[in-house]
């Protein structure tokens, strides 16, 4: 893994295909949040003649606000595809890459795959494994008011996403992410 | 299940059978479920199985049971997560049916 800065990704992939590493294999993006306040694009090189050789894989750490980086579609066509992918799914901003959505609707707002996006209708619905063994109705009656409640993997407290209060500041992405991957983010027994 | 090479050994992903005097509503799989398509509801009673004049126990009876095939992906981790092995694969499927309503099956089709 060979750490790339953003301002020389572009000539980096350039130099990497001179140096032999002809065939590009994937390019993908990793939200490190919780480790470091950035996203990760990482791309594999290989070379063609010499299959046993290990990929070529390439790094650049980028800040989650403001990740922009060069496009290397001019040096590899195959791989406009994949930093479209990375781009709607992640919120990257590729630089003279191809703008046109992949897969999502054009109409989807935010970034799915970056972990502080909560899965909306998972808050809104009723969670079917909210009631305890014995009981018929989640909400009802007659069990001690200090047991804490079953709540459904992913969703975050009201305190730390969703139902807040409005004085508050905004949502911190990184407690968002680490509720929705199942910790239980400043969530008291109610 | 991953020592099994017979083929016919190899669970047949078609429907989920409840064996419900096994379940005993403990919500696991209700839990577990990553879409969300089981639903359970039970209440306590005193055990009758008791001996006489031992201190009397409650016990969970299952009163409804659906799994709504409309919504499950077919991933089995409620057969795999129940500790009782009251959900089993059946090689059979669902039925098709006329609108998703009917897809919900309580106890008796899941038998």
């Amino acid at each position: 893994m060979r750490d790339v800065p953003p301002q020389d990704w572009h000539a980096a992939v350039v130099a990497a295909r001179e140096d032999g590493h002809g065939w590009f294999d994937w390019l993908g993006c990793v939200d490190e949040i919780g480790v470091a306040d950035e996203l990760r694009v990482v791309l594999s090189l290989r070379r063609l003649d010499d299959p046993g050789a290990p990929e070529l894989l390439l790094q650049c750490r980028l800040p989650r606000s403001e990740p922009r980086i060069d496009s290397v579609r001019d040096v590899f066509a195959g791989a406009a595809w994949h930093e479209r992918e990375a781009a709607e799914e992640f919120g990257l901003d590729v630089v003279g890459g191809d703008r046109r959505r992949l897969l999502l609707d054009p109409s989807f707002t935010g970034a799915p795959l970056r972990k502080d996006e909560v899965l909306a209708s998972r808050t809104a619905q009723p969670w079917p494994g909210a009631k305890e063994p014995g009981e018929s109705d989640a909400g009802a009656g007659g069990r001690s008011p200090s047991r804490r409640r079953m709540v459904p993997p992913g969703v975050p407290a009201p305190e730390v996403w969703g139902d807040r209060d409005p004085a508050e500041p905004p949502p911190d992405p990184g407690e968002v992410a680490a509720a929705t991957s199942g910790g239980r983010v400043r969530r008291r027994a109610r | 299940m991953s020592g099994a090479p017979d083929e016919a050994q190899q669970p047949v992903h078609g429907r989920i059978r409840l064996i419900e005097p096994a379940c005993t509503s403990c919500m696991l799989c209700v839990r577990e479920c990553p879409v969300w398509c089981i639903s359970l509801d039970s209440h306590t009673e005193p055990d009758p199985d008791v001996p006489t004049g031992a201190r009397p126990r409650m016990v969970n009876v299952l009163d409804r049971f659906e799994i709504d095939w409309g919504t499950c992906m077919y991933c089995g981790i409620c057969v795999e997560e129940c500790p009782f092995d009251a959900l089993e694969w059946d090689t059979a499927h669902p039925a098709a049916a006329d609108g998703s309503a009917d897809l919900h099956h309580g106890i008796a089709e899941l038998a």
